[in-house]
Formats: structure tokens, sequence, C-alpha cells
């Protein structure tokens, strides 16, 4: 029985390896509190926060009412005075009301004061389509808050980085911000135990190729993946690089890349227009990477409408698989 | 409707050109490309030849200056009614440029050896059209072909809609790269390109440039040799000349003599360096009649070696730097070859096809780095008087070849200077130069 | 913190505080008179950028909220903030700084006037959002509840802010999870031009705070004893653990809104009459009635204010400007603090 020396690799999903992380923290710093709507004895309306109000008791896994404004403006508060939030949107949609705190206070409180005080703040936010739940649950608002200085934003897209990056965010001085896809909560893979940090700004290059860049974030690495394994049958080459970090946005590892593949086909599940990929875009366009750029650059995000209810429009209006192929086929192949 | 002859814009910072002469009378007819006058403007003096064919009516006087762009003569067509001049001439004063600065003060220092020869104006407009302007490229293939001195223009795009891509700018230089480059050398046919400086009086001076050299080589000479007209031919596949395919030295002379026929001189002066130089031996066996004095810089043809190694170099370099080691032999004193001279040495030698034409060239004539021809005989029947100039520095052919030369003729041997007295001891061989044509 | 209750036909202030502390109260009040009267003075100079809003005829609500407040304690502002800031102890030259943009300002010249802070004496800072500190004071209670610190959160805003969503929402988690922050309003009649009656269900907006299960007082807020005396009951109550309190300061501001205001929606008569009720005499002549200062002192208090203001703008306009390249210097945390 040698089992011991090569043990299974451990698998969670993503919303236990985030739970894991939020016990991890609670358990090693007392200034760490959750909040949010639903998060105590209901364990959160995806159940990520599941049973930890049983170990931490409800004044640290704190359920605040439906006020996700006054909610975090509390949190804020808090932040700057010697404890740790991780506050919880119920949806990511729902930060639209909260917008003053996270943009006009937490963004810039450090800043206004002259870098006296830090805002030790994480907020959670389950994002994306794919549930059913129409315009005003699944929208995939990371490029919004990604135009604030002040804020960092991370889209993990694997339940070790989901834990990573939680744990780097409870360790971060300033306000950071994660988008969770609701549809990778059930995903499983493999989570290192015990405390590690996953870097916040640092992207990862899931998949080395040399014939085009495919930049995705979130759910999008998985399809991106999936894009990439199909081509490679094909021939077509390509390098998947899972961008984590939307700001500060990991500049070397995708200029990188596309000076090495002269290829760059962006994939995210926002809105299109003025989303991610138009940033990705315009970074390697303004750096020396366009000079090896042969091909036109590609986005592929969220149609310019809000997500629809029905399945097959709710599925037709991000990008999927064989959207992904047909575009890297076109640019690797000349067509565009 | 006549065809307007507008004063062309030949230098960067150009804002008028003054005519020195025309070379079609008023009235006479002129074909399209032939030169029809000279211009001079604060840089250079040059030949324009004529935008059409047709009869020269309303030519502006020698020596007026008009802004660029502005009509200088019409061209009317056989039988076409010739009325009134359609515009009057524009003057300089109309749209002077106020920074514009006295004539003198710019007058090009060909005395200062360190500034690499002006490339020729009409490279320049060759050059905008390498950045590749209108034609569809990826960022990559710019970047590929800005490094490779590769012309866009002359590349196939497989993309999308003609679009040149990286590949086909890495296939272009692979083919290049190879012995085979006569694979994608596209010759070319037509008379060698001949220009004129027409300032002087009495004997020409006809000058025929090196190999992977051009006209302008001549430049730092040239202040020597102004009293005299000045003709320079440009050999095949070099400077504006046709990319001829050289079968072999013979054909070669062919060439060059069909060009000095058609000057029908009377007289004239020869001044030749390196392969002109054994090009003029060459001449001076069949046309020593019309031949004044031959003079000779470090000419090819009297000895077998040559330095094969630095040619191929020079005709294989794509970017400046891999040139720029390759032109360094070519002098004694290395500072000479700035990187501003390699950058423009470079720019002159952007359009492939030229580099293959040489490379072809040289592949006939100095095979496995062997001159593949003997003047040693032929400066042996020649009467003319002669004279050679070497730099016993000279890097590329010996110059204890000029020991070959039999006793009449005049050896001029310089210490410290290589392959290029022209460009290293301007001023000397000037002087010996001028004292003798 | 009061310190005495003997004699209870007293005024409570009188009663609750030493003749240091009163006189050092009245010194804030000039100070705050004077610092605005500085500032709007630098202004038609052409000195200051930006904007300000004066709060000059409200001295006594903002010293007497802050009377009870230690170090511990903490305070959110709003963009009417001067006078909190000199309470919460503030040091007049680096007010004076920020407000010219300089280096050696409370925030580096990156705030001005509207977001004057000072951490370290529990100033969590002025806000340029209506409302905005309202949820924000309640984090800092809950900090403090949390932490068991024992400090008390004194929440200022003004007659806007009870309109605003926060108000509520903020009022009513103190209120569930009874955390020690006093909210003060400092109802000075006027939301830019609205005023509270054409704006306000309610007439006082204290009575708001029986939504929320908690205690609602409206006082006069020119009346320096009797802010103190509600505030400090407030603070009591939340110190020892019994929740959130709501108290209304009836005050009212003799300039404009900001510098653009034109002042077209009250009467010069209305406008007199204020300041006829000028806090600072009230107080001078609180402290007099009861043999704690005589009009020799009051002048040299004054004078005192005087000097101190005369210094803080020469510390400030002698201080460095901001290098333009260290600009995002503040944005985030610098690694090394992480």
């Amino acid at each position: 029985m040698n089992a011991q020396n090569k043990p299974e690799l451990r698998e969670l999903s993503y919303a236990e390896a985030i739970r894991e992380a939020m016990d991890i923290a609670l358990e090693d710093d007392p200034s760490v509190l959750l909040m949010g709507e639903d998060i105590g004895v209901y364990g959160g309306a995806f159940q990520v926060t599941g049973d930890l109000v049983d170990k931490y008791g409800t004044d640290r896994v704190l359920d605040t009412p439906i006020s996700e404004l006054g909610g975090a403006g509390v949190a804020v508060g808090a932040a700057l005075t010697g404890l740790k939030p991780i506050f919880e949107f119920q949806f990511s949609d729902f930060a639209a009301l909260a917008m003053e705190q996270i943009v006009n206070q937490a963004a810039k409180v450090r800043f206004m004061l002259g870098g006296s005080v830090s805002v030790p703040l994480v907020m959670r936010f389950p994002a994306g389509s794919g549930t059913g739940a129409a315009a005003q649950h699944s929208q995939s608002i990371e490029a919004w808050l990604g135009h604030v200085p002040g804020l960092k934003v991370v889209q993990p897209s694997t339940p070790e980085d989901a834990k990573g990056l939680l744990l780097a965010a409870v360790a971060d001085p300033d306000p950071v911000m994660i988008f969770e896809h609701k549809i990778l909560y059930k995903m499983k893979g493999h989570v290192p135990e015990g405390y590690y940090t996953t870097p916040i700004g640092k992207a990862a290059v899931r998949r080395a190729g040399k014939d085009v860049t495919i930049v995705a974030t979130s759910i999008m690495v998985h399809k991106a993946m999936e894009t990439a394994e199909k081509l490679s049958a094909d021939g077509i080459d390509a390098e998947v690089i899972d961008l984590r970090t939307v700001r500060p946005m990991d500049r070397d590892t995708v200029l990188d890349s596309v000076r090495k593949t002269g290829r760059l086909v962006c994939v995210y599940e926002g809105v299109k227009t003025l989303g991610v990929g138009a940033e990705i875009s315009a970074m390697v366009a303004e750096s020396d990477a366009f000079d090896f750029l042969d091909a036109p650059i590609v986005r592929l995000g969220g149609a310019e409408c809000p997500i629809p209810y029905n399945p097959e429009l709710e599925k037709a209006v991000v990008p999927q698989v064989p959207d992904i192929s047909a575009a890297v086929r076109d640019v690797v192949q000349g067509r565009v | 409707m006549p065809v307007e002859v507008i004063m062309p814009k030949v230098d960067m910072d150009m804002a008028s050109g003054k005519i020195m002469c025309w070379h079609v009378a008023v009235g006479d007819t002129v074909e399209k490309g032939d030169p029809l006058f000279d211009i001079e403007t604060d840089k250079a003096a040059m030949e324009v030849e004529a935008p059409a064919s047709g009869i020269l009516q309303h030519a502006a006087p020698e020596g007026s200056e008009i802004p660029i762009g502005k009509a200088i003569a019409w061209l009317y067509a056989e039988g076409e009614e010739v009325g009134e001049q359609p515009d009057s001439f524009a003057s300089v004063d109309d749209n002077k440029m106020p920074e514009q600065q006295p004539k003198a003060a710019t007058e090009p220092a060909f005395g200062d050896t360190n500034l690499p020869p002006e490339p020729a104006p009409e490279r320049e407009t060759a050059l905008a059209g390498d950045a590749g302007e209108g034609v569809r490229a990826t960022p990559a293939a710019r970047r590929l072909a800005r490094d490779g001195g590769v012309t866009l223009a002359e590349l196939r795009g497989t993309g999308p809609r003609g679009r040149v891509q990286a590949s086909d700018v890495r296939q272009y230089l692979k083919d290049l790269d190879t012995v085979s480059a006569r694979a994608t050398f596209l010759p070319e046919t037509g008379a060698l390109n001949v220009t004129y400086s027409k300032r002087g009086e009495g004997t020409p001076i006809v000058m025929i440039h090196g190999f992977a050299n051009d006209a302008t080589s001549w430049a730092p000479l040239e202040p020597s040799l102004r009293h005299r007209p000045l003709i320079r031919i440009e050999l095949p596949g070099h400077g504006k000349s046709p990319r001829l395919r050289i079968r072999d030295f013979a054909m070669l002379v062919r060439e060059v003599r069909q060009t000095f026929d058609a000057l029908q001189l009377d007289q004239a002066h020869l001044l030749g360096h390196s392969l002109g130089a054994a090009l003029c031996i060459a001449l001076a066996d069949t046309r020593e009649p019309r031949l004044a004095s031959l003079n000779l810089i470090a000419p090819a043809g009297l000895g077998p070696q040559i330095n094969g190694e630095a040619l191929n170099g020079i005709c294989k370099a794509t970017r400046a730097e891999s040139l720029g080691p390759w032109l360094r032999h070519l002098v004694a004193d290395e500072d000479r070859i700035t990187d501003g001279y390699v950058r423009l040495a470079m720019q002159a030698r952007g359009d492939a096809n030229l580099r293959a034409a040489q490379f072809a060239m040289a592949d006939v004539l100095f095979p496995d780095g062997v001159q593949a021809f003997d003047l040693r005989a032929a400066l042996q029947r020649i009467e003319t008087p002669t004279r050679i100039l070497w730099g016993k520095a000279d890097a590329i052919i010996p110059w204890e070849h000029a020991l070959q030369a039999p006793g009449r003729v005049a050896l001029h041997l310089f210490d410290r200077i290589g392959h290029m007295p022209q460009l290293e001891a301007a001023e000397e061989v000037g002087k010996i130069l001028r004292s003798h044509v | 913190m009061p310190e005495s209750t003997q004699d209870t036909n007293l005024p409570y202030a009188i009663r609750a505080y030493s003749a240091e502390r009163l006189r050092d109260a009245l010194k804030k009040m000039y100070l705050v008179r004077k610092f605005e009267e500085g500032a709007e003075d630098s202004y038609m100079r052409g000195l200051i950028h930006g904007t300000m809003h004066l709060s000059i005829g409200q001295e006594a609500s903002a010293i007497g909220s802050t009377m009870g407040l230690t170090d511990e304690d903490k305070i959110t502002s709003t963009h009417r903030g001067h006078g909190h800031c000199v309470g919460k102890g503030a040091d007049l030259g680096k007010m004076f700084a920020e407000f010219f943009g300089k280096e050696t300002g409370y925030c580096k010249g990156r705030g001005g006037s509207m977001h004057i802070a000072d951490p370290s004496k529990g100033n969590l800072g002025a806000n340029g959002i209506v409302g905005g500190g309202l949820p924000i004071a309640v984090g800092a209670a809950l900090s403090a509840k949390r932490l068991g610190t024992g400090a008390v959160t004194v929440c200022f805003f003004g007659d806007g802010a009870n309109n605003e969503g926060a108000f509520h929402e903020a009022l009513n988690m103190a209120a569930v999870w009874k955390l020690p922050v006093v909210f003060v309003c400092e109802n000075n009649k006027y939301g830019m031009s609205t005023s509270t009656e054409r704006s306000t269900a309610v007439k006082n907006i204290a009575e708001r705070a029986a939504a929320y299960a908690m205690p609602g007082v409206t006082v006069d807020g020119n009346d320096f004893s009797a802010v103190t005396e509600a505030v400090d009951a407030a603070v009591a109550r939340a110190r020892a653990g019994d929740g959130p309190s709501l108290v209304e300061n009836v005050t009212y501001r003799w300039r404009g809104h900001s510098k653009s205001d034109r002042n077209r929606y009250r009467t010069k008569d209305e406008i007199n009459e204020w300041m006829g009720r000028d806090p600072i005499p009230a107080m001078a002549k609180l402290l007099m009635d009861h043999h704690i200062v005589t009009e020799d002192d009051v002048a040299a208090i004054e004078a005192e204010a005087e000097g101190i203001i005369k210094d803080a703008i020469e510390f400030a306009t002698s201080g460095p400007d901001p290098k333009v390249e260290e600009v995002i210097r503040d944005v985030y945390t610098p690694e090394a603090t992480a």
C-alpha cells in the first residue's frame, strides 16, 4: 500500500473551493467577516457560503437586509475601520444598486484621502448567463468595474484559482471584485489543500501554441480550450490564455504570446462593444506587438442585447465553441 | 488638350526648382520617357523625363525658378492646335517658404567624404512605395519587409483580398537567400540609365561605377570634375538601370558599349571604378579612337583574386545590420562607414529585384570568388593615356594587380586607403584626375 | 465626554464640561468661522481652485456634536464638513494646505475641500456624495462592535441626505444590528435650493427615527448646550450597547450652497433673521453668564483663533505642490504593505 506516496489529486467544485477559501480566511483572521443576503442559514443563493454560519456564527456570517447599496457601504465602512469584509452579491446584476458605494467610495477613498487609508474589501459577484434567469440575473459586468481605477477585478475560471484568487483578494489591501461564473460553481477540479494564493494581475497560459493566441475570460476559457483541442486535430495550434484578472491586466503575458503567434482572438461573455476584448485588442494595437500581427484581431463577445430567456436565444447571444472554432479558423487560415 | 509638364518635387524639402536646360527645342517632338529638361534644386541637379510624347510648347525659359507642381511647359499632340499659353508661369515668390535658405549655404558639401552619397531623389519616391502605401499587408508582413529591405508592392499577397502576410514575405526572403536567387529574379529589358551634369565644358567625362554600387557613388569626386560635362552610366541591375539578365562579361561589355555609342560623343574621358574600370578597359579595346584618356580606380580584370565573400555578403544583405560589416571591407578607415551611411546604402538596395539581379550577375562574373574575365592583354594593347589609382589597403581586389600594367600606364598608389579611393581620398584623387581631364 | 452633573438648574453644557473644555469649544467655533472666512477670502482672491461649501452659522452643531467624542470615536462627514474636522481636532494648517491643493494637506492635494479627513483622529472623511457617508458610518460602527473597541461613530448628514435611499438602508441596518452609531442630521433647511418643506414628507426629520425603532430628537442646532445635551445622550446610549439614535440639529447656513449659489430661493429677511441667531456670540454669552470667561477673555480667544488661522494660511501657502508625476501614487496600496 503505497497510495500515500501518490495521493489522488484532491478535487473540489468551484463553489466548494470558494467556500474553503472563505473558511480558511475566517479561521486565520478574526477581522474577516462574510456579509451578504441570505448567506447564513440559507447558505447563499448558490450555496457558496453553505454551512459556514454553523462554524462561525451569525456575527461573522452576517445576513444583510435586501439593501445592496447600504450593505456595500457598510462593508466599505467596516473595511476602513479594521474589518476585512467579504461581501456577496446574490447576482452581479445587483451591483447596479450599489454602484455608488463601489465606484465613488470603495474605489476612491484611498486616493481622495491622499493614501492615508486602504479599503481591504472583497466583493463576490455571481455572474454570467446559462441559467435561464434572463436579463436582470445573467449579466457579465466585469468591464464596468474594470473601468474604475482603485478597484481590482478578477475572474477565476477554475476551482484552484477560485480559491487562490479569493485568498489573494483577502490578503490584498485594496478592494478586489471577484466575478464568479454561476455555471462554473458545480465544475470540479484539482484544488490544493491549505492556504495558497493565486497572484492578482497575472494571466495563465492554459495551453501553449504557435498559430494563434486566444485570450479568454471566465467560462470562455473552457470553451476556448475545447476549441483548441478540436482544432489541433486539423493542425491548428492555438495558445489559450486565461486572463484571470481584468484590472490590472497582464500585459506581458498577452503581448509575449501575440509576438509569438501573430494572431489574436479575444473571447469573453460580456457585451462585445467596449468590453474586456476591446481593452486587450487596444493593448496589443498600442504596443510593439502590433508589428507582429499577421491577421486582424477578432473579438467574440456577448451580443448587443440583454440576455434573453429562451434557452436557444440565451445560448446564441454568447460565444459558443462552434463560434470560437470558426473565428479561429478564419484568422489562422487568412479568411478575415 | 495639351499635357502639362510640371516642376516635379524630387527632394523631401524642395519648394521650387530651377530649369537648367531643355533637351528639346520648342516645336520639337519628344517621346515619353526621353530626357526633357534638367533641373537644379538647392541640393542636386537632375534630369527629368518627358511625362508624355508630344511637341514641346510654351516652355519656361532656362534659368527660371518655378514652384513644385506648377507648369513649366506643355506637350501637344501631333496636329493639335497651339494657341495661347494655357496658364502663366507661377513665380517662386507666390509661395516662397519664409525659412528658405540662401543657396550657397546649402551647396552640397561633396568635399566632406564623411557624408554618405545622397540617395538619388527618384529612389526616395521609390522608398515611399516601399513603405507599402496602398498595399494591403499585415503589420507583421510590413515589419518583416522593412527589416528585409523588401518592397511590399513587389510581393504577391496570399491573404484575403490579396493581403500580404508574414508567410509571403518569409517565403520571398527565403527564395532570395538561396543560391538559386535566379528563381526569384525577374529580368527586365531596356537601355541603361544615363544621367548628366552639363554644366562643364569641353570633352565630357563618362563615368562607370563599380559592382553593387550606382551613379551616386561618384558624388564625392564630382566637385573636382565639374569643369567638364559629366555623364554617368549605371550598370544593368544597378541604380535605375533595368535589371537585365547578364550571361557573361562579354554581354555586359556589349550593353555598356551600346550605351556609350548612343551618347554619340566624338571624344570622351573614361573614368571607371572596379568592375566599371574593367568595362572601361574593354570599351577602350574597341572604341579607342574616341577616348581622350582612361582613368581606372581599383580596376577588376587584372588578376584572378577578388573578395568573393564580401561581394556575396553585400548582395545578400537584406538589412542594415548585415550590410554594414561587409561595407566596412570597402574602406581602410572603417569609421567612414557610419550607421547613417549603411542605412542609406541599404535603402538604395531596398529593391529585392535589384539585389537578385546583382546576385545573379556576381554568380556569372565572379563565380566562387574568382574574376572570370581577364583584361591584362587588353590593357597591354591600349595606347590611350591611362592611369590607375589604387588604395594599398584594398580588401576587395589586391592592389598588386596594378603591377600587371605596362610601363606607360601611370600608377597612383595610396597608403592606408581601401577599395574606394574616390571616397576615402576624394580630394587627392580629384586633384590627380582634374590635372589630366 | 461629560465630566460632571452637579446642579441640574444649570444648562447641560455648563454642568457637563470643565471651563477649560468650554473655552476650547468656543475657540474651535471661532476657528471654524475664521477658517471659512479665510477660505472665502482666498477664493475671492483667486487663490483657491474649485468650489467650497461653507458652514458659517452652523458652528454650534459641529462643535457641540463632537464634544463628547474621543480620538477613538469615528465621524463621517459631509461636503459641508470643515466644522466637523475642527471638532475632531484637525490641524488648521493641514486643512488650509489641502484647500490650497498642497502635498502638505490632509489629502496631499488629492481631495480638496470636500474630502478632508484625518483617520488618525477618527475622522473618516467628508463625502462629496449626499448620503455617501451614511452606510460607511454604519460599517465603522459594525467594526467597533465586532472588534469590541467601544468606539462610537457620529454620522453627520444634511437634510438633503435624509431623502436618499442610503439613509433608509443605513438607519435600518444600524437599528437591526444595534450598532453604536449616532446619526446627526444638520438640518439647515435647504438641500441646495429645495427647502425641507418641499422635499421632505415629515415636519421634523427626527420623526423618521420611529421607522427604525430608534430615539429621535430635534434640537436648536445653534444652541451649543442643547446640541451637546442631545448628542451626548445618544453617544452614551450607543456606547452602552443600546443602539443608534437620530439627532436633528436645526440650523442655517448663512452663505449659499456653494460658491456658485445666487441665493434666489430664500429671502434677505430670512437670512438676516438667522444671522441674528449667530451661535458664536450665543456661546460666548453662555460662558460669560456662567462666569467661565470675561469679555476680555472672549476677545483674547477670538484673537488667538485669528492668529492660528494666520499661521495656518502661511503654513499652507509655503507648502510644496504635489508632483504631477506622482498623481497616481495613492490609487492602490503599495505592495510592501500588502
